[in-house]
Formats: structure tokens, sequence, C-alpha cells
């Protein structure tokens, strides 16, 4: 049984990972033996590292990718779970238009959202700062973490709070001792998923800011240059990649333990 | 509809609305116009370049699309692209996810590794594959054919999906794993002593309790994946009619600077999207958010 | 674990409240006096050596801040219309791509240069480029660098270059029987390099896409001609087999990986090839674009920069007067051999510096002499988008059905009627 599940878990970091040596790869690989079709690099560089390094703008770029990411995160997950709770478990009228309209949000292709937002925040001041991009960061992933979170509000067996209460637990030690554990898979899995959102956005990334003071990683990427106008910095490219995936396994690292099995002995669902 | 509602409704009502408020508020404050403004936009002939020849024209740039064989052409690669990569990604991301909840060997590596791919840049992801699948500079294409891949419909068709897959399946998986970690275990084990079979104790047990997870991911997935962009402009840039609803969009809004069709493409990708999101609402029944069930 | 990442994470967004919050710094700010020119311009490595030669010049009348755009034209072109639809005062000197220049004149985004600005700006300039700066009889830039591309070819292969394209496509089947490298290397994906490859065959054949003003679509004989040679050359057997999928830089590689005899693509290539396969690049030369008619040498596409002035500028002199010091001869020298882009103005040529860093200069100027503009119209990114997917893939294109339907097709685009593909 063990060595089952041992090979399938093989098999998944096969799959996951081999396109992702590939980039790996080509990070490491020289300018003379970058596109020889090998998987392994015959000669190995740390030239692209170098490169990417030299200048601060890179640096910069992560010092913003990193604050915007989590500060989005931060409050999106927060108003995501006040909102998808009230979804869940409450009836109020208003509720359907709530759900119905950040629905609609996220379904509108946002390339045509980008030009009226630059006017937008052009005139309120905003354009290249942080909260320009953490305002349509938060509001772009706000859909997704109220329908993930109330999906899973929505099957925790909130009687065991009550039953918790009626065993003598106040109603703060119900919340965390029992509610809480129940609800944090969906918290982190909601966090996680915004936060790579944040994280590889290009688009606003792009539109919105005009100086390394605000410009995330994957827009600074798009000005990487070559050794000429039509040369792409194909190994800076990769090596930046490779660089801006390790927050996210920090990330992901951090934050999926909280994603388990919740403590359901006793439970009776109705 | 004015009835008397009693205290506890009442501030039912209201905790709601103070819970909602803060998202509801950021949400319009930074798309109702933006929204509003394109589709104002659709109803005009506007092109940036011409700015004399503004006006009002009603619906005929829907008329222009609708009538056109590049939107049409788009569309149908668009729903294949969609359907074949979101059926799969279901598949695969279940599986997936029962490895991520059920492993405890290296369960932290395992469950990092594979999401990965969903983490990496996308654009950085597609020249990846580009180079990969190009003979002369990629392990794959000098692996598996003799010509080359990305020069055809098919194979390139069936690239773009394996890239779209490979970068999603993570998203389903972890969508679902969440839903997963919800199934009592001990509703299993009952279940397991009363003779079922694993394939019945999924379908039985784990499927009902994940039917919202499967909702939220399927849904979010698709509306993606009809958007798709980044892996085609990186790996064909549309060629042997490659070319997506989102391509034609980015090419007469930004390169055409038609702000008029350009929008109206916008509305029209809008409302294929929300078509597709109410038949899987409509499918869901009750275990879409928002919903009472009536029954349990 | 919980609670230490909530602490952090509050920390954090305490630490950054500030930045979040703090004043806006105005790129466009002027310190102490002196005007401030934004100088809008995609990366290019020692430009900003030129701008403080420049701002040294000037001695204080005026400082110019170089604001570097991305990478891809796309990207570079949306950043810069965004802002002028917004009407933008922060912009004041624009890098245009020169198939940008007539699309913001109609717009009415760039200034018309005038008196002894437009002077200065077509002393000595190439006729090509400074042509790819008019719109409507005016002048509307001053055109920074050129490009051209040249047909590279293995000394080891073949003897003599070959001057027309069925010559090319003959000795190249020479090669493929005698089972020596033999492709025919250049860009085929669809993208703007597939139109620039057919503009020069119309061009070389004499043809022409559109009418003089730019207004109606005519495809002549020469370009139906055009369509033929790109269509017998796509299915000859003499391309690469990514030949559909080729940009640039993957016509550079396929050429380095050995896989050629010929390579049609810009100069950038051999710098390129020096360091990436020096035994290899000892053993390519170069020679003029092959042409269609024997005797008639070829008219070959050129590519390049142009510098414009924005209308909302709030400093329009001295712009001008900036605009000029970064393009003038002794910078454009300083970028040729630095940067390797072509220089617009032909004294520049003879300059003895040249030499060493353009060997190939010669085979360049004799090209920019007689060089073809990409057709001039404002709607150039409709004609561009609808041409290249009708082209692609070229293999299977039928010349006078093609023909025809581009008429009706890129017609339409002038006019910006209908959906772009």
């Amino acid at each position: 049984m063990k060595l089952r599940w041992g090979l399938l878990d093989a098999v998944v970091v096969v799959f996951a990972l081999l396109p992702v040596l590939w980039i790996v790869s080509l990070s490491f690989k020289t300018t003379a033996t970058l596109t020889d079709g090998n998987l392994i690099p015959r000669e190995w560089t740390l030239e692209n590292y170098r490169t990417i390094f030299q200048t601060d703008q890179f640096v910069r770029a992560l010092v913003n990718s990193i604050g915007i990411a989590l500060i989005s995160t931060t409050i999106a997950v927060v108003l995501g779970t006040m909102a998808a709770y009230a979804v869940a478990r409450l009836d109020f009228p208003g509720k359907g238009a709530l759900v119905g309209v950040s629905l609609l949000i996220a379904m509108f292709p946002q390339v045509s959202l980008v030009s009226p937002l630059f006017d937008i925040e052009r005139q309120l001041g905003i354009f290249d700062t942080w909260l320009g991009l953490i305002l349509p960061y938060i509001t772009f992933s706000l859909p997704l973490a109220i329908y993930t979170l109330s999906a899973f509000f929505k099957q925790i067996p909130w009687d065991l709070e009550k039953a918790a209460k009626m065993d003598g637990a106040t109603q703060a030690q119900a919340f965390r001792k029992v509610i809480a554990p129940l609800a944090a898979p969906g918290v982190f899995t909601s966090a996680i998923l915004v936060f790579i959102f944040c994280w590889n956005d290009f688009l606003f990334a792009i539109s919105l800011t005009s100086t390394e003071r605000s410009r995330t990683v994957p827009a600074a990427l798009s000005f990487f240059t070559g050794a000429s106008q039509f040369e792409d910095p194909t190994g800076a490219i990769s090596a930046a990649a490779v660089v801006i995936t390790i927050p996210i396994i920090l990330f992901v690292l951090f934050f999926q333990r909280r994603i388990v099995a919740g403590l359901t002995s006793g439970a009776v669902k109705g | 509809m004015t009835v008397r509602v009693s205290e506890g409704k009442r501030a039912e009502r209201r905790l709601g609305w103070l819970l909602c408020a803060p998202a509801a508020i950021v949400m319009v404050a930074v798309t109702a116009y933006p929204i509003l403004y394109s589709v104002w936009l659709s109803l005009q002939r506007f092109d940036l370049k011409f700015p004399d020849e503004r006006e009002f024209v009603g619906l005929s740039n829907y008329i222009t699309v609708l009538s056109n064989e590049y939107w049409w052409t788009a569309f149908g690669v668009t729903m294949l692209i969609t359907v074949v990569s979101v059926a799969i990604e279901l598949v695969l991301g279940m599986g997936l996810a029962v490895v991520m909840h059920r492993t405890l060997v290296g369960r932290g590596l395992v469950r990092t590794s594979a999401l990965i791919p969903y983490g990496i840049v996308t654009v950085v992801a597609a020249f990846s594959w580009r180079y990969a699948w190009t003979p002369g500079t990629g392990y794959l294409a000098n692996l598996f054919s003799d010509g080359a891949p990305l020069t055809e419909r098919a194979s390139s068709l069936a690239i773009i999906i394996l890239a779209e897959i490979w970068k999603t399946t993570p998203f389903m998986a972890l969508l679902l794993l969440a839903g997963l970690a919800l199934v009592p275990d001990d509703l299993l084990k009952a279940a397991s002593m009363d003779g079922a079979t694993a394939w019945q104790r999924f379908v039985k047990v784990t499927l009902p309790v994940m039917k919202p997870a499967i909702l939220v991911a399927l849904l979010f997935r698709t509306l993606d994946a009809f958007r798709v962009f980044d892996n085609i402009y990186v790996l064909t840039a549309g060629a042997n009619e490659t070319s997506s609803v989102s391509m034609l969009a980015y090419n007469n809004l930004l390169r055409g600077l038609n702000l008029g069709i350009g929008s109206t493409m916008s509305v029209l990708i809008f409302i294929s999207v929300a078509i597709m999101a109410f038949i899987f609402v409509k499918l869901f029944g009750t275990a879409a958010p928002g919903r009472e069930e009536g029954r349990r | 674990m919980v609670t230490h990442a909530g602490t952090w994470v509050r920390a954090t967004a305490a630490a950054v409240a500030l930045l979040l919050l703090g004043p806006m710094t105005a790129c466009g700010s002027d310190e102490g006096g002196v005007p401030t020119i934004n100088f809008y311009y995609a990366q290019e490595q020692n430009l900003q050596k030129v701008v403080d030669d420049c701002n040294a010049e000037a001695a204080g009348k005026y400082r110019i801040s170089y604001q570097v755009l991305p990478r891809s034209a796309d990207d570079q072109r949306v950043q810069m219309v965004r802002r002028l639809a917004a009407e933008d005062s922060g912009m004041d000197i624009l890098g245009l791509d020169i198939t940008w220049t007539q699309e913001f004149a109609s717009a009415d985004w760039i200034l018309e240069w005038t008196g002894a600005n437009k002077s200065e700006a077509e002393q000595g300039t190439l006729a090509g480029p400074l042509e790819s700066a008019e719109y409507d009889g005016k002048l509307y830039a001053a055109p920074k660098n050129t490009n051209v591309q040249l047909l590279w070819y293995r000394t080891d292969l073949v003897q003599q270059p070959p001057t027309t394209w069925d010559q090319m496509i003959q000795q190249a089947l020479e090669l493929k029987q005698q089972g020596k490298p033999y492709q025919i290397i250049t860009m085929g994906a669809q993208y703007e390099g597939l139109v620039v490859l057919y503009n020069t065959l119309v061009a070389s054949a004499g043809g022409h896409i559109l009418n003089d003003d730019g207004t109606k679509a005519v495809f002549d004989e020469g370009a139906v001609r055009g369509l033929e040679i790109l269509q017998k050359f796509a299915s000859a057997g003499v391309t690469h087999p990514s030949f559909t999928n080729t940009i640039e830089d993957d016509a550079r590689l396929q050429f380095q990986n050995g896989d050629g005899a010929f390579e049609l693509n810009w100069p950038f290539v051999y710098p390129a090839m020096q360091e990436g396969a020096p035994d290899l690049a000892a053993k390519v030369k170069w020679a003029r674009y092959p042409g269609v008619d024997s005797g008639t040498p070829s008219k070959v596409t050129i590519g390049g920069y142009n510098l414009a002035v924005s209308k909302y500028s709030k400093h329009p002199d001295l712009s001008f007067e900036a605009a000029l010091c970064l393009r003038n001869a002794e910078h454009q020298k300083f970028s040729a051999i630095n940067d390797g882009v072509p220089p617009t103005i032909e004294s520049v040529y003879a300059d003895p510096e040249m030499t060493k860093a353009y060997p190939m200069k010669d085979e360049i100027l004799a090209e920019l002499r007689d060089a073809a503009n990409r057709p001039l119209t404002p709607a150039y990114q409709n004609v561009s988008t609808v041409m290249s997917a009708t082209l692609s893939p070229p293999a299977s294109i039928n010349p006078e059905k093609t023909a025809k339907e581009l008429r009706g097709s890129i017609q339409d685009a002038l006019e910006s009627k209908g959906v772009l593909p």
C-alpha cells in the first residue's frame, strides 16, 4: 500500500517537475549552449543569475512583488472570509446579488478593463504606487476567495459549534477549538491561490506601473534585454523565473500543512 | 415584500450586510466604471487612430463581429481548448488531490512540487515549452517527432492544451484537496465497515461532500480557460488557425486600437463565459454558493 | 504557527504602509528650475551615455530623463498610446518604431517638425528612413536609427552568393542533393517578420501593396509576383522545418546550429554568431539581399526607430532640440558602434571608426540607398495583422486568389472596418 502511494507520488513529482527542470536547466546554460536541446546543460554557468542581480532593479521588483502580494492576499482573504461566512451561513437580501456580481467581475475580460482603470488611477494619483496594484489585485481575487470559502463554509458541520457550547464551551472556545480548525483548509487554500494570482499577474503590473517604485517581477521581466533588439534574454528570464518561484515554494510549504482533514471525530452530519 | 421580520432575523440581516460590505464596496468601486465603460464603448464606432469618426452605432459592432469568420474560428478553437483541457484537468486534478491528500511520505514535498507549475510565470513557462517543442533547440521535439510540431494545426493545439493542463491542473487539485479535507473520516470508515468498496465510498460519500468544491474549481477554471491567451501568443502567435477569442480581442483592442470592436469582443467573451457559468450552476443546483439547501 | 504568521503579516503590512501611501514622486518633476524632458524609448544598453552627453551639452537648459520602455514592440506602443489617449503631459520625446509614425500623426498625438528643426532633421538623412517619418507631406519625426536585412551565407558551401531568389533556391536544392547543409533560413512565423519578408519581395519585384497615398489596397502585378515567390520558396523543400514558427532569434539559432547554407536576417546575427558559434562565424560572409529579377537589385524593407515630440509635452521647443541632439551624427555613430544600430545619417558610414565595428557597412549602405518602406498608413497595424494572418502559412498561398482576398481585406483594414484576425 505504502509502495503504491510512493509510486504515485513519484509520478506526480515527475509530471509536475520535468518541465520545471527544463527551465532550471535553461537558466544554468551558457549563451552558446542555450538552445542545444539538451535537458541537462553541457556547460554550467551562474552568469544568468549574476546578470539579474547585477543591478538593484530585480531586487527592487522582488521587494515590490513580495509586499504587494502579501498585503493583497491578507486583505483579500480577510474580506473574502467575512463575505463568505455571510453567504454560507446567513440569510439576508442582496446575497444573490453579491454572489452574482462577484462572478461577473471574475468573468469580464481584464484586457478591456485596464485602460479605464489606468485613467482612474491617474486621476486619483495612485498610478504607479503599491496601492494602485493592491486594489485591483484584491478586487480580482475576491470572487475566487468568496466562492472557495463559501463553498467550504457550507460543508462545515456547524452543529458542532452548538454541541461544543452545550458541553460548556464559550462562544470563543467553540470557534477556536471546533470551527477554526475546520475552516483552516479553505482559508489557506484561498490564501495560496490569491497569492499566486497576485504574484504572477502581468497585465495589471505592466499597465499600472511605470517605474521601479512599484513594478513587480513579471513586469520587470519584460524590461530585460538581450544583446540586441531581436535577441531574447532567455537565460536571464529563466533564471529570474527560477528565483521568483522560490517565494511561492516557501509560501506553499508554509501553508499547505494547514490543508488537512479537519477534526471530525464525533461529527454527525445532518 | 415588506413582511414583518423578527428581531433575530433583522440582526442576521444586519450582520450579513456588515460582513459583505467591505468586499462588495471594493469590488464595485474598482470595476463598476471600467465594465460599464467597456459596454458603452461596444456600442460605438471608436478607433483611436481616427478620433474624428467616433459615433454611436448601436449594435452594429455586434453584428460585425458575429458575422465574421475569424471570430467563429477562434470561438471554436477556444471552446475546444476549454472543454478538453478542463475535462482532463478535472480528472487529473482529482487524482492529484487524492494523492496529495492521502500520501504520508513527504507530503510537503509532494504538495509543493505539485503546485509549482501553477506558480511559474505563464509566459516563461510558455517560452520554455516553445523551445522544448522546436526541433534543434528542444528536448521534446527531438524525442517525439521528426517534424516541427508547432507548425501544424493539430499538434499545435495539442501542445497548447498540454501546456494549459500542466499549468493549471494544480489549481484544480488544490481546490479539490480543500474539498477532500472536509470529508469526515469516520463517515468513510463507517461506509467501509458496511462493506462499501473504495469506488463506492468515493462516489457515495466523498463526491457529495465535495460537490461545492468541484463546482468552484470547474467554474473558475472554465472562466480562465476560455480566456486563454499567453500560451497561444507565445507558442504559435495564432498561426494555422490556433487563435483564441482573447487573442482576437487583444489584436483589435491593443494592436488595432479599435476600442469599439475590441470592447464588443470583450462583452461577447463575457456573455459566453456567463452562459457556461449558468449551466454549471444549474447542473450543480444547491451546491452553488448563495443557494439555500432545501433538503439535505 | 498561525498566530506567528499573522503577526508577521501584520508587521510587514505596517512596515510597508509608508511606502504604500508615500507621496507620488512624479517622474516629470522639474528640479531646480531646469525643465525635465521625459524621453520614452525602448531599452538600449548604452543610450544613457548619449542622454548624459546631451544633458552636458545643454548646460542647464534642459535635462533629459530616459524612461525605459519594455522589450516587446507591442508593449512599447500600448504604453505610449494609453498615456497619449489620456493626454498625459509627462511624456515629451517618444521613440517610435518607424511603422507607428503615421498612426501617431493621424491621431494627432505628435507635433509636426517645422523650420530649422525640420531642416536639421532632414540634413543628410537617408531617403528611406526619412520617408518613414513623414505623413501627409509633412515631417512628424526625426529618424534615429534604421536597420536592414542582409544575406548571410556559408563560404564553405557557397562559392558565389546568389543575386536572385530563384538562384538561391536552386543552389539550396543542389546542396540538398549533395547531402550538405542546404537550408535557407529566415523568419516565417505569423507576425511582423513575415510581412517584412513579403514587403521586400513585392518591392524588389517593383510592385505595390497600397497606392501612393496609402488609401487604396492595390496588390498589383508585382505584389502577385511576390506571392508566387513566397509560395515557391516555402514549398520548395529548402526551408527549416520550423520556418512557419520562426522569428528573428529562432532563425539566428537555426543557422548557428549549422542547419543552414543561407540566412536572411538583420545584422545582429553577426556579432551574436561570433560569440555563440565562433567556428561557424569564420566561415560566414554577407551579401546584398537577393532580388527577384536578375539584373534588378533587391529593394529591402527597412526597420528602425524615429523620435517624435508629444503633442501634450509641456516643453515642445526644448524637446525638439533635445531630440535633435539624441540623434545627431556623433551620437548615431556612438550608438552604431556600441549598440549595433545602423545610422540614418549617410555621412556617418564614411567614418573610419565604423569600419571596424561594422565590416558589413558597405552592403548595408547600398541596400539603404534604395530601401523599401512598409506601407505608410495610419492603419499599418491593421494592415500588418491582416497580412501576416493571410500569408501564414506561406506554402498554402494561391497567388491570384490570395491577392484578390487581400485586396478586399486590406481595404477594410485601411478603413478600420470589420474584424482583425
